[in-house]
C-alpha cells in the first residue's frame, strides 16, 4: 500500500464489502460462531421441526384413515379438525375433556392460591413460629412428582368400582363414593396441593422483596393495616401474584400423571390422556388436533405471562436500595397459624407419604395389626403374584428400569447440560446478534409446549424414517433426543445467565497471555462454570427422573424406565409394587434437589423465578 | 520490538451512538511509555483494546512493526493470542479458580517454559511485587489492591514485549501508588518494555510517561513528551485538562465584554500589534505573579489590578485566589505570601509564558513565534505525524 494514496485518504471509510468481508473472517476466526451455528441447526430439528411436523399432521391424512376419508395419505384436510372439533364424537374426543382440563386448572389453582397465598405471607413476612423450617417443608411436595400423590389418594379412597387391592376406607367397610375415589374431585385436590408450592415460590419471594419502607411510609400517613394491604400491598404484589397463577395453569394444562391414575378408571378425560388415548387408539390425526389445543392454550398463557412480566417490572425499581423486609407480628394468631402450616404440611406431604410407606409393607390394606406387616414387597421371595414374584427390590425388571433411567435420563441431562452451556456461551459471545437471539429464543421454545404435546410431536416426527434419520420409535435415542429438547429452556437459561455473570474479562486476561479457543476452554471457561454445570445437569436430571409424559409416549417395554415401570404396575393392581417404585423415585429426587442446591447454594425457588 | 502505528484507527460500538474512538492516528515508539490520558469515557480503554485485539476496528488498521494485525481494508486479523502482549485489566480480571501462583505461571505454562525457570520467574517477579505471602490463597481472597498487584505480575510473568495496562494503580492506597509507579519506571527502563498506560491521573501521566497522548470524547488531541503537554498544549482542551490548580483562561473572542479581555485586547494592540484572530489566553497559575507595588511589575508584561481573595496553603506552596477586573485568577507560590484577603495590587504575568489560542481554541502558532522567539510551527511539534 503506498504511502500517499494511504495519507491522501486518511479518513475514508471502508466499503460495505470490506467490512462485510471483515466481520465475516472475524466471526469465523473462533470456533464460536460455528459452534452457535450447528446448535442453531441442531434446535432447529429438535424443536422446531417437531412441533412443525405435529402441526402439519394435524391437517393431513394419515395412513390408515385414506379409506375413511377418501383421499390417499398426504393431501391436506379439514377431517381431523373437523372430527375433533364438530362431529358427533367431538364432545368425548375434544370438548368434554377440554371442560374438564379447563375446570380442574381453574379449581386446583383456585385452592391453591387459597391455601398457599396465606401460607407464602406466613413464611416470608411473619414471626409464625418454626418459620424457615416451614419454608422448606412446605416445597417439599415440589420435588416430588405429582402422580406420587395420586398414588397415595388411591391407596386411600379406592373403591370396588374398579378391580385391584381395595383402598383403606373400603377395607374398613366405609365405601368411598364414587365422586371422591375417581375423577375431578381427586385429581382438582391433588394437583391443587402440588402447587401450593408455587405459590409459596414464586410469591412469597415477591413478598419477601417488598420493601417493608413502603408499608411504613403508608403508615407514616395514617393509614390503617387494612387500607395498607388493600392499598399497597395489593396492587404492587398483583403482577407477581398473577404470574404464578399462569404459570401453573400452563403447567395444569399439560398435566398427564396424575389424571391417568384417578381419571382414566372411570373416564374421565383431560386433553393430556385424551391425547394418550388417541394415540394408543393410533388416531394420530386426531392426537394431533389435540396437541396443538395443548400447545395452544399453553403458548398464549406464557404470552399473557410475559406481558404481566414486563409489567411487574416497572415496579421493580421500588424497592431497591435500603430495602427492608419487615416481619408482621402475629400476636394471638401465631399459634393458629403455625397449625395451619402444619396441617397443610400434614395433608399434602405427611399423610401421602406415610400412607404409601406403610402400604408397601402392609398385606391387606387398612389391617394395622402386626402379623399383617411384611418386608415381602420390598425383598421377599415366591410371592404368590403371577408376574412379579420376588420383592421389587430382588427384581430384575426394576433394576432394568433403574439402569434405563439412569443411562437415558443421565446422558439426557449431560447433554443438555452441556449444551446449556454452550449456547450461553455463544449467546454471550457470538459477534452474530441474530444468532445470539436465535438460539436464546429456539431453546425457550419448549417451555411454551407440554410435555405431553413435545412428546406427540416427536412421536409424530420420528415414527417413520425420514431422509437420513431412521425411524427412531422404540429406540432410547429417541427418549434422549426429547428429553434434551424438553430439557433446554432450563439449560439454557442456566447457561446463560451464568456466562452473564462471568463476564468475558477473565476469559479475555487468558486470550492475551496467549491461550487459544480450546485452551481457554478447558483452562478458564469450564472451571470457572463448574458449579453451573453441575446444576444445569442435576436439575434435568431431577425433572426427567420423575417425569412421565414424555415416557408414557416414547418408551416402550425395552426402553422401560422407573416412571413407566411403576405405571405398568398400576395397571397391574400391584399396589404395594407400583408404591414402592414410586417412592424410590421420589426419594430420587428429593434429594437430587438437595444435592443441586447444597452444590450451588442456591434456592429453588431462584431458578424457579425466572 | 518495532513500533505499534495506528492508522485512522475508529471504533462504533453500533447503534446509533458517537465513535467510541474516532479516527486515531498515533505511533508508540520502540521501548516508549506512552500514557493515554483522558477524562472518563474519552475512549482510552477501547483505544487500549484495538491495540490488544480484543475489541476489532470499525475501520482504519493497526500495525506492529510491518506487520499489519487488523485492518478493515484488506480483511487482515491477528487474534489477541497471537499478538504477544500483556495487558493488565481495569477490573483485574484474576482467574477465580486458580491461586495466585497458578494465575502468575498460566503464560509461561502456556509458552511451554521449563519447570526450573517457571519457578524462578514467577518467584522473582512475585517477590518483586510483594505477593509471595499469598501464593497459595484465591483471588477472592485478596484486598482489591493486592490483586491488582497479582494482575501486573501475571502479566510481567510472561515479559511481553509490549505491556497495555488500563488505570493498573487506581486502587492502591498512596504509598503503594507510589513505590509501584517507581516500580514501574524501573522495570520500563531494565526490560526496554514498550509500555502503553492509561489513566485519568495527569500527575500518574507527567512522572512515568515519556509521551503522552491526551484523548477527548474518542479523539486523539496532542501527543507529546510530559513537557510538551504542559508547556505547549496544542489546544484549550489539553491546557485545561493539564494543570491542577486549572489554566486561568480569558475569553477574548468578538463579543467578549468582560474587563479583563478588553485590558487584555489593549495589551496585545500595544505590545504585539501584529497578532490577529486571539480567542482566548491562557496563564498558568505558576506563571502568574503579584504585586502590591506596579513599580514591581517587569517591562513588557500583561498586568492589571487585582485584589487578594483568598490564600490556601497546601503544604509547601500556596495557592492564591484573585480578583481580577470581576474576574477569578489562581496563582501558585512556594514563597510564603507576605499578603492577606483584600489587599489589593496588581497581577501580571511575562509574555512568553502566555499561552494563546485562536478562535476555534487551537493553539496559535504565530503567537509562539512572537511572543517566544520560537521559530516554526508549534503544531508540528506537538504532534507527531504518523509516517506511512
Ligand atoms: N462494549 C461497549 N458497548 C457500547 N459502548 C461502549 C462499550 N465499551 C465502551 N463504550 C463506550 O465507548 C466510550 C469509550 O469508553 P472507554 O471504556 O474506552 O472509556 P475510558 O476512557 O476507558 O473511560 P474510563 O476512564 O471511565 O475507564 C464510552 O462512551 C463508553 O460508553
Ligand atoms: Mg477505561
Amino acid at each position: 500500500m503506498s504511502a500517499a494514496a494511504d495519507r491522501g485518504v486518511p479518513s475514508a471509510r471502508p466499503g460495505l464489502w470490506q467490512r462485510l468481508r471483515y466481520r465475516v473472517r472475524i466471526a469465523l476466526r473462533e470456533p464460536t460462531t460455528l459452534i452457535g451455528i450447528l446448535a442453531a441447526l441442531l434446535f432447529a430439528y429438535l424443536i422446531i421441526v417437531p412441533i412443525l411436523s405435529l402441526l402439519v399432521d394435524a391437517g393431513r391424512v394419515q395412513f390408515g384413515d385414506e379409506r375413511r376419508i377418501g383421499t390417499e395419505p398426504g393431501a391436506w384436510t379439514f377431517y381431523y379438525i373437523s372430527r375433533a372439533l364438530f362431529s358427533p364424537v367431538a364432545g368425548n374426543l375434544f370438548w368434554a375433556p377440554l371442560v374438564n382440563t379447563l375446570s380442574v386448572a381453574f379449581g386446583a389453582i383456585g385452592i391453591s392460591l387459597a391455601i398457599g397465598g396465606p401460607l407464602a405471607w406466613l413464611v416470608s413476612r411473619t414471626d409464625m413460629f418454626a418459620r424457615r423450617w416451614f419454608a422448606t417443608a412446605l416445597i417439599v411436595p415440589f420435588m416430588l412428582p405429582a402422580w406420587t400423590f395420586a398414588l397415595a389418594w388411591t391407596t386411600l379412597f379406592k373403591n370396588r368400582s374398579v378391580g385391584g387391592q381395595l383402598g383403606w376406607f373400603e377395607a374398613l367397610g366405609l365405601t368411598p363414593p364414587d365422586w371422591l375415589a375417581y375423577g375431578q374431585v381427586p385429581i382438582t385436590i391433588i394437583l391443587a396441593l402440588n402447587y401450593i408450592p408455587f405459590f409459596i415460590l414464586l410469591f412469597g419471594n415477591a413478598l419477601r422483596r417488598f420493601d417493608s419502607q413502603l408499608e411504613d411510609s403508608a403508615r407514616m400517613l395514617g393509614a390503617r393495616s387494612s387500607t395498607v394491604a388493600l392499598k399497597i400491598i395489593g396492587p404492587m404484589m398483583l403482577p407477581a401474584l398473577m404470574s404464578a397463577i399462569i404459570l401453573a395453569f400452563a403447567k395444569c394444562i399439560g398435566e398427564f400423571g396424575v389424571p391417568y391414575v384417578l381419571g382414566l378408571p372411570v373416564n374421565y378425560d383431560l386433553l393430556a390422556t385424551g391425547l394418550y388415548r388417541s394415540i394408543s387408539s393410533r388416531q394420530t390425526g386426531v392426537a394431533a388436533v389435540l396437541a396443538a389445543a395443548i400447545m395452544l392454550i399453553g403458548i398464549v398463557s406464557l404470552l399473557i405471562d410475559a406481558r404481566l412480566v414486563r409489567e411487574a417490572r416497572k415496579f421493580v425499581t421500588v424497592g431497591n436500595k435500603g430495602a427492608m423486609a419487615r416481619q408482621s407480628a402475629l400476636g394471638p394468631l401465631r399459634i393458629p397459624a403455625t397449625a395451619f402450616a402444619a396441617l397443610i404440611f400434614l395433608i399434602s406431604v405427611g399423610l401421602p407419604l406415610l400412607t404409601l410407606t406403610l402400604s408397601t409393607v402392609m398385606r391387606v390394606p387398612a389391617n394395622f395389626a402386626l402379623s399383617n406387616f411384611t418386608l415381602d414387597y420390598w425383598i421377599g421371595t415366591n410371592l404368590e403374584t403371577v408376574a412379579l414374584r420376588t420383592g421389587i427390590l430382588l427384581s430384575p425388571a426394576l433394576w432394568s428400569a433403574a439402569f434405563n433411567t439412569l443411562t437415558i435420563v443421565g446422558t439426557a441431562s449431560i447433554c443438555s447440560g452441556l449444551l446449556g452451556l454452550l449456547v450461553g456461551y455463544v449467546v454471550v459471545r457470538t459477534p452474530l446478534r441474530p444468532l445470539a437471539v436465535f438460539l436464546r429464543q429456539v431453546t425457550f421454545l419448549p417451555y411454551l409446549v407440554p410435555g405431553i404435546a413435545f412428546a406427540a410431536a416427536y412421536l409424530s416426527l420420528f415414527a417413520v424414517q425420514r431422509g437420513p434419520i431412521p425411524a427412531l420409535y422404540g429406540t432410547a435415542a429417541i427418549l434422549m433426543l426429547a428429553l434434551v429438547a424438553d430439557q433446554m429452556p432450563y439449560a439454557s437459561r442456566a447457561g446463560i445467565s451464568a456466562m452473564m455473570q462471568l463476564g468475558k474479562d477473565p476469559e479475555e486476561a487468558a486470550q492475551v497471555s496467549g491461550a487459544g479457543w480450546f485452551r481457554r476452554m478447558v483452562s478458564i471457561v469450564v472451571p470457572i462454570q463448574k458449579g453451573a454445570l453441575v446444576t444445569g445437569i442435576l436439575l434435568p436430571f431431577i425433572s426427567g427422573i420423575k417425569g412421565l409424559s414424555l415416557f408414557v409416549i416414547l418408551a416402550v417395554p425395552a426402553t422401560d424406565v422407573l416412571t413407566t415401570y411403576s405405571l405398568r404396575l398400576v395397571d397391574y393392581n400391584y399396589t404395594q409394587a407400583a408404591n414402592a417404585v414410586v417412592l424410590i423415585i421420589a426419594a430420587i429426587a428429593y434429594f437430587g434437589t438437595l444435592l443441586a442446591q447444597k452444590l450451588t447454594k442456591t434456592n429453588l425457588a431462584d431458578g424457579l423465578g425466572s | 520490538m518495532p513500533a505499534i502505528t495506528l492508522y485512522g484507527a475508529r471504533k462504533n460500538y453500533g447503534g446509533s451512538a458517537p465513535d467510541a474512538v474516532s479516527d486515531l492516528d498515533l505511533v508508540i515508539d520502540d521501548g516508549e511509555f506512552m500514557c493515554l490520558l483522558g477524562p472518563s469515557g474519552c475512549g482510552k480503554t477501547t483505544t487500549l483494546r484495538m491495540v490488544a485485539g480484543l475489541e476489532h476496528l470499525s475501520g482504519g488498521r493497526i500495525a506492529v512493526g510491518e506487520r499489519v494485525v487488523d485492518c478493515v481494508t484488506s480483511g487482515t486479523f491477528v487474534s489477541p493470542e497471537k499478538r504477544g502482549m500483556g495487558l493488565v485489566f481495569q477490573s483485574y480480571a484474576l482467574w477465580p479458580h486458580m491461586t495466585i501462583e497458578r494465575n502468575t505461571d498460566f503464560g509461561l505454562r502456556l509458552r511451554k517454559v521449563p519447570r526450573a525457570e517457571r519457578q524462578e520467574r514467577v518467584e522473582k517477579v512475585m517477590k518483586t511485587l510483594g505477593i509471595e505471602k499469598y501464593r497459595d490463597r484465591y483471588p477472592s481472597q485478596l484486598s482489591g489492591g493486592q490483586q491488582q498487584r497479582v494482575a501486573l505480575a501475571r502479566m510481567l510473568a510472561v515479559n511481553p514485549d509490549v505491556l497495555l495496562l488500563d488505570e493498573p494503580l487506581s486502587n492502591l492506597d498512596a504509598r503503594l501508588r507510589l513505590e509501584m509507579r517507581a516500580e514501574l519506571k524501573r522495570l520500563h527502563e531494565e526490560f526496554k518494555t514498550t509500555i502503553v498506560f492509561v489513566t485519568h491521573d495527569q500527575w500518574e501521566a507527567m512522572t512515568l510517561a515519556t509521551s503522552i497522548a491526551v484523548m477527548s470524547e474518542g479523539a486523539l488531541q496532542q501527543v507529546g513528551t510530559p513537557n510538551d503537554i504542559y508547556e505547549r498544549p496544542a489546544n484549550r482542551f489539553v491546557a485545561e485538562f493539564v494543570g491542577s490548580p486549572p489554566i486561568n483562561i480569558v475569553e477574548m473572542g468578538e463579543g467578549s465584554t468582560n474587563p479583563l479581555a478588553v485590558s487584555a485586547r489593549a495589551y496585545f494592540a500595544r505590545h504585539h500589534p501584529r497578532l490577529a484572530d486571539i480567542g482566548s489566553i491562557g496563564m498558568r497559575p505558576e506563571s502568574v505573579a503579584f504585586a502590591l507595588d506596579e513599580k514591581a511589575i517587569p517591562d513588557g508584561a500583561f498586568s492589571e489590578k487585582a485584589v487578594v481573595s483568598g490564600v490556601l496553603p497546601t503544604g509547601g506552596s500556596w495557592i492564591i485566589e484573585l480578583a481580577a477586573q470581576g474576574a477569578k485568577l489562581f496563582l501558585t507560590t512556594h514563597q510564603p505570601p507576605a499578603i492577606s484577603d483584600g489587599d489589593a495590587g496588581w497581577f501580571h504575568i511575562r509574555p512568553e509564558t502566555l499561552h494563546v489560542f485562536d478562535a476555534e481554541g487551537v493553539r496559535h502558532a504565530a503567537a509562539d513565534t512572537q511572543l517566544r522567539g520560537e521559530v516554526g510551527s508549534t503544531a508540528r511539534r506537538a504532534t507527531r505525524k504518523v509516517p506511512a
